[in-house]
């Protein structure tokens, strides 16, 4: 991408938006916490705790 | 054909199509991003269509192919291209070392497995991934319902397991869930710190949805691999679809420039003119 074509805005999250106030930050905690979980799960597997 | 056969054929689908924007992109950009994200995708298709083709008839090589690139490689080398964005270049140069050693390693463990597969207890009644290992069973625990069993001695003590392709105790197992953790980390925990970091500034809105979009979806084909690993392998074709698409949209979304990007780009090409 050369100089003159670069992009310089910059969209902005809506104000008082469900989405966005809502929806996103508790998918962002429960997928945290789901990831935690799975890799919790594998750290099991991979040091003998848990079988399978 | 049962709808269980025909779900891996579509993920394929979805993931050449996705492989071929990818690297597109990266011939384009020359962001090795795209590069890395464009091999992990491969791997993934390839892992799809090896995972198709179990589903209807047995070849040992295909085995291999969706055993190395499908359960070992694929997820590694997806978040890999995620960190490459969010960490310093020399970090990335260390890492991507790391994995390609790391990789070639789990392939030639892989190769030495070829000839100690136990190619009779194959079925295409089941998903490759229900019946990939042999697993020693616990004092008291009781096989699953059709699974075949065999004694023997393992790690010094003799043990009733479930046969499966891979012997028990196969090293090429042992390097998969290094590669799934890291994967697991880099990809979702990219995706999610990614999504965080717009969602504070409150900017583009297109990436914070897209990185929940990629992080749901590798999710959603971590947990149906978990469940299935667990005897509960009935959601794992219907998992992959959705992370092939919620990823494909996800990358999609981000890439696509926002009404007001639009505008400040025609306006510095028209005043370049």
């Amino acid at each position: 991408m050369s100089d003159q074509t670069r992009t310089t805005g910059k969209s902005h999250i809506p104000p008082n938006s469900f989405l966005f106030e809502k929806i996103v930050p508790i998918s962002l905690i429960v997928m945290g916490i789901v990831t935690v979980g799975l890799i919790l799960f594998a750290a099991g597997v991979l040091l003998g705790i848990i079988h399978f | 054909m049962s709808i269980n056969q025909i779900l891996p054929f579509i993920s394929t689908a979805v993931m050449i199509w996705f492989t071929v924007d990818v690297l597109q992109r990266y011939v384009v950009r020359r962001n090795p991003a795209f590069l890395y994200w464009g091999i992990g995708l491969a791997m993934f298709g390839a892992g799809s269509f090896a995972e198709a083709y179990l589903s209807l008839s047995w070849n040992k090589w295909v085995f291999f192919v969706w055993y190395l690139f499908g359960a070992a490689l694929n997820a590694a080398w997806l978040g890999h291209g995620t960190l490459s964005l969010l960490v310093r270049k020399k970090w990335v140069h260390v890492v991507t070392g790391l994995l390609v050693l790391g990789s070639l390693y789990a392939g030639t463990l892989m190769l030495q497995a070829m000839p100690k597969l136990d190619e009779t207890v194959f079925t295409t009644s089941k998903p490759v991934s229900e019946q990939y290992g042999s697993k020693a069973l616990d004092a008291g625990e009781t096989a699953p319902a059709g699974a075949q069993t065999f004694t023997t001695t393992y790690r010094g003590k003799e043990v009733t397991a479930v046969r499966g392709l891979l012997p028990l105790g196969t090293p090429v197992r042992l390097t998969t869930p290094f590669f799934n953790i890291y994967g697991l980390l880099t990809l979702v925990g990219g995706a999610i710190y990614s999504a965080y970091l717009f969602w504070r500034k409150r900017v583009m809105p297109n990436r914070v949805i897209a990185n929940v979009l990629i992080a749901a979806g590798a999710l959603s084909i971590g947990f149906a691999s978990t469940l299935t690993r667990l005897g509960y392998g009935q959601l794992l074709y219907l998992g992959e679809l959705l992370a092939a698409i919620m990823m494909f949209i996800g990358f999609r979304v981000a890439a696509r420039p926002q009404p007001d990007e639009v505008v400040a780009t025609n306006t510095i090409a028209a005043s370049a003119d």
